[in-house]
């Protein structure tokens, strides 16, 4: 049976890669004897995937995992694995699929709170002045840089239809923005990337390195129906 | 604590940041303010090479332990680390507590190559704490060492303010004990050396004085304190089932280099070959049991969540109940999917059996260490396997469908001739023969065999300690003779850098005029010197210029067996006697057998060995 749980991933764990998450979790299910299936074939290996991987760097208060095991009752399996993960990644919540489809199929949009410091200090007004003239632009374009074949092939993309909205939260010693931005395998817009653009369009001085970003939110998508995937 | 906001800032830049973070499970986080000693320790190399030392998990559960005392981490920074913390000005701090280094009580290296001795110092300069042990006052934490190169603590005795010789497990105790009554008795830094000193096994440099010939050899090494031992008898743990084994590893969050158990078998080995100085500095070979074994297993199972358990020694296949204990750790894990693999062998052919027994779940890659080329070196080395053993087991192997091999060589030692260089590439090809020369049907995959040469190094306490190295121009003619003659797709050269080889092997002999050349290669940017991408030979060489210190005095020149070494203060409880035998031995190319087949006097007093085997 396949069991779809919700699970964050905070603080400092925020450091750890997506592959290294994956080990983490397989030592967890070993760890709390979790009967997980294994696939077949010479080099086995636990049946579980996780929802559009988060980058290095981004904290998260949803992630998604499918994990394909033996029925055991959602609590029981929720109670355990959190005595074994660190304090840091905890599983919230947890319920079996009725029916099969996997997440990275489903999983349309991310929505980020992202934190960060301007070169001068603005007002509520004019920080959303800012935004939402930018995102009248025709086309915020960024260039991605790809190695294939050892060479780097450049390639300009227009991410502006990967932007859903920005909305300005607040405006005290740092400035929090939510965005809600394409995510998983049809289009994805890293919020590392967006606030590039943002800062580069803007010229407003913004040190990226010192800019916190926390998933706040995945989003299945079907038709014109946004939902959550739990 | 350090800064954290500075902290979060350098690590949205870094790769690999989980280097820097703690928090891993297993760790352990004491409150600094409540502990009686704090104690930092280092393996001065990357967080991903030091986490993979058996050592420092025992030291680290060891300490951690006992509820006065604490024990956390520290690293060398890797080289985009160390640049932000250097433009930030952030302190080199501890993976725990994220505490500054300079505030523990100790600061403890573990020595395992002479090539991370210039990490050190870049260790204690990020961490604001005098290079130099005369620099050092009352506030600043005790810089202290040990590990298999402690065996020769002369070239860096100016940074060390004490070594502990031998085995740690019970000695640092004793030490952190001391300390914590010395520090409710507020001390000073002097009078606990003082006390320190008398501590068997620990060597404290300032309190000895080296006098030198004309020659530059060494003349007199004088004690200059009434208390302090004028030789230093290495620790020994006699049982290892009775000793502190830890139940618990910590578990990385990114990959390292050994990702998974390490289960210690066994300390020492029996083999004698006398290039191999932890063949001998780690005498006399004690096992621990069986049923100990299985039950630390179990817990260090239970307490990662690993899946696979490496057993480890310097030689695993020698011990003595290997197959029954395989056959246990087998059936207790198999359910479990817990593989079992053995990362040194020899070339014997009762592992085909072994190997069996661990393809159940897993198969594992082959090496093989013949060492030399030829019958007559390995004799001269006793290594004590003859090709017809390599012939065999290679031949079972095949059958038993592996089909990459890698074999170990040395270039460069002592007595070597060019006849004995190409026996490298006469003994791959053979190997190479005996897959074609099985019925297809008995082969299986495509053959590759890779063949890498070290260059060889004498070291302090080995029968070859007086011997001098070849020339890094000889290490290249023999090494481009080799891949030359070498013409086969299927058979791969490979070789390492003589330059580093060779300032290893000035290091590894060095005395106490080393530590300087040690700071000026430090102080012209060399650090990562293991790591051959951030080797800087030239800059070694422009110290020993500017410091008028002749490497070849160190690295190539043959000693007389009545000269002073400088690591002769230093009892490994292995005699000098008999080290001096079995160098005259080697050059008449006689071996010495396994000394379980009968005591061969190194020299043990007390052996537990004598008379256990037969």
């Amino acid at each position: 049976m396949i069991l779809r749980i919700k699970f964050n991933k905070k603080n400092y764990l925020r450091y750890i890669s997506h592959l290294d998450l994956m080990r983490l979790f397989q030592r967890s299910f070993n760890k709390a004897n979790i009967p997980i299936k294994y696939s077949e074939g010479f080099n086995p290996h636990p049946k579980f995937s996780i929802g559009a991987p988060l980058s290095l760097g981004i904290e998260s208060n949803e992630e998604y995992m499918d994990i394909d095991l033996e029925y055991m009752a959602v609590d029981e399996f929720i109670e355990r694995m959190n005595g074994v993960l660190p304090k840091d990644i905890q599983i919230i919540s947890g319920k079996y699929l009725e029916r099969e489809e996997s997440l990275n199929s489903i999983i349309a949009w991310g929505e980020y709170e992202i934190q960060f410091q301007m070169n001068t200090k603005r007002d509520m007004e004019e920080v959303n002045e800012i935004v939402n003239n930018w995102l009248q632009k025709e086309e915020i374009t960024i260039t991605k840089v790809r190695k294939k074949k050892g060479q780097k092939i450049e390639k300009a993309i227009n991410i502006k239809p990967f932007i859903k909205h920005i909305i300005v939260k607040g405006v005290g010693d740092n400035i929090t923005i939510n965005a809600l931005l394409r995510t998983g395998s049809n289009g994805n817009l890293n919020p590392v990337d967006l606030m590039f653009a943002l800062n580069r369009d803007n010229g407003l001085s913004i040190d990226l390195d010192e800019v916190r970003i926390k998933r706040i939110g995945l989003y299945a998508e079907k038709g014109d129906q946004i939902y959550k995937p739990l | 604590m350090i800064n954290t906001k500075i902290l979060d800032k350098i690590l949205n830049k870094v790769e690999k940041p989980a280097r820097y973070i703690g928090m891993e499970q297993n760790s352990i986080k004491k409150d600094l303010d409540k502990v009686k000693v704090k104690f930092a320790f280092s393996f001065p190399d990357v967080y991903d090479v030091g986490m993979s030392h058996l050592g420092l998990h025992i030291i680290y559960n060891l300490i951690n332990n006992e509820e006065d005392f604490a024990c956390e981490r520290v690293f060398a920074p890797w080289l985009d680390m160390e640049e932000e913390m250097r433009k930030e000005k952030l302190p080199l701090f501890t993976l725990e507590s994220k505490e500054e280094v300079k505030n523990f009580d100790f600061l403890g290296f573990t020595l395992q190559y002479e090539m991370s001795y210039t990490n050190i110092l870049n260790i204690l300069d990020l961490a604001n704490i005098p290079l130099l042990s005369k620099d050092r006052k009352d506030e600043d934490p005790f810089v202290i060492a040990g590990g298999p190169c402690a065996y020769n603590p002369e070239p860096i005795a100016d940074f060390i303010d004490f070594f502990v010789i031998g085995e740690g497990e019970e000695v640092i105790l004793e030490i952190l004990n001391l300390y914590k009554d010395h520090k409710e008795a507020k001390g000073s830094r002097d009078e606990f050396l003082e006390k320190v000193a008398t501590i068997d096994g620990v060597y404290v440099p300032k309190f000895y004085d080296v006098v030198y010939n004309d020659d530059n050899t060494i003349k007199e090494m004088i004690p200059l304190h009434p208390n302090v031992p004028k030789v230093i008898k290495k620790r020994m743990i006699r049982d290892l089932d009775s000793m502190f084994s830890p139940e618990k590893m910590i578990v990385p969050f990114i990959e390292t280099v050994h990702d998974r158990v390490v289960l210690e078998i066994f300390r020492g080995c029996t083999h004698g070959c006398r290039f191999c100085q932890a063949g001998m500095i780690y005498r006399p070979i004690r096992e621990k049991s069986i049923d100990r074994l299985v039950e630390l297993a179990e817990k260090l199972i239970e307490s990662t969540g690993y899946e696979n358990i490496s057993l480890s020694s310097l030689s695993s296949c020698d011990y003595s109940q290997l197959y029954l204990l395989i056959s246990e750790l087998m059936k207790k894990f198999e359910e479990k999917k817990v593989g079992v693999s053995l990362p040194s062998l020899r070339l014997d052919t009762f592992i085909i059996d072994v190997l069996k027994e661990i393809e159940k779940v897993r198969k594992t890659g082959l090496t093989f260490a013949p060492e030399a080329g030829s019958q007559r070196l390995r004799d001269v080395i006793n290594k004590g396997v003859t090709e017809e053993d390599l012939i065999n087991t290679v031949t079972k192997v095949f059958k038993e469908g592996w089909s990459t091999i890698k074999l170990y060589f040395m270039i460069g030692l002592p007595t070597e001739t060019d006849e004995d260089v190409l026996g490298i590439k006469e003994l791959s090809y053979k190997v190479k023969d005996i897959f074609f020369s099985l019925p297809k049907e008995e082969r299986q995959g495509n053959l590759k065999v890779t063949a890498s040469a070290s260059c060889f190094v004498p070291k302090p306490f080995t029968p070859f300690q007086w011997v001098g190295q070849d020339s890094i121009d000889e290490f290249y003619r023999k090494a481009r003779l080799l891949k030359d003659s070498i013409k086969d797709k299927k058979v791969t050269f490979n070789y390492h850098d003589p330059k580093l080889s060779y300032l290893e092997a000035v290091i590894a002999r060095g005395d106490r005029r080393v530590s300087k050349l040690i700071l000026r290669a430090w102080e012209k940017g060399c650090k990562y010197d293991g790591w051959s991408e951030h080797f800087k030979y030239d800059k070694w060489i422009e110290a020993m210029e500017e410091l008028d210190i002749d490497g070849d005095f160190y690295a190539l020149r043959t000693r007389e067996l009545d000269e002073i070494l400088p690591w002769d203060f230093i009892d490994p409880l292995v005699s000098k006697n008999y080290l001096i035998r079995e160098y005259k031995k080697s050059l008449e190319e006689q071996t010495t057998r396994d000394c379980r087949e009968g005591c061969r006097g190194c020299g043990i007093v007390d052996c537990i060995m004598r008379g256990e085997y037969k």
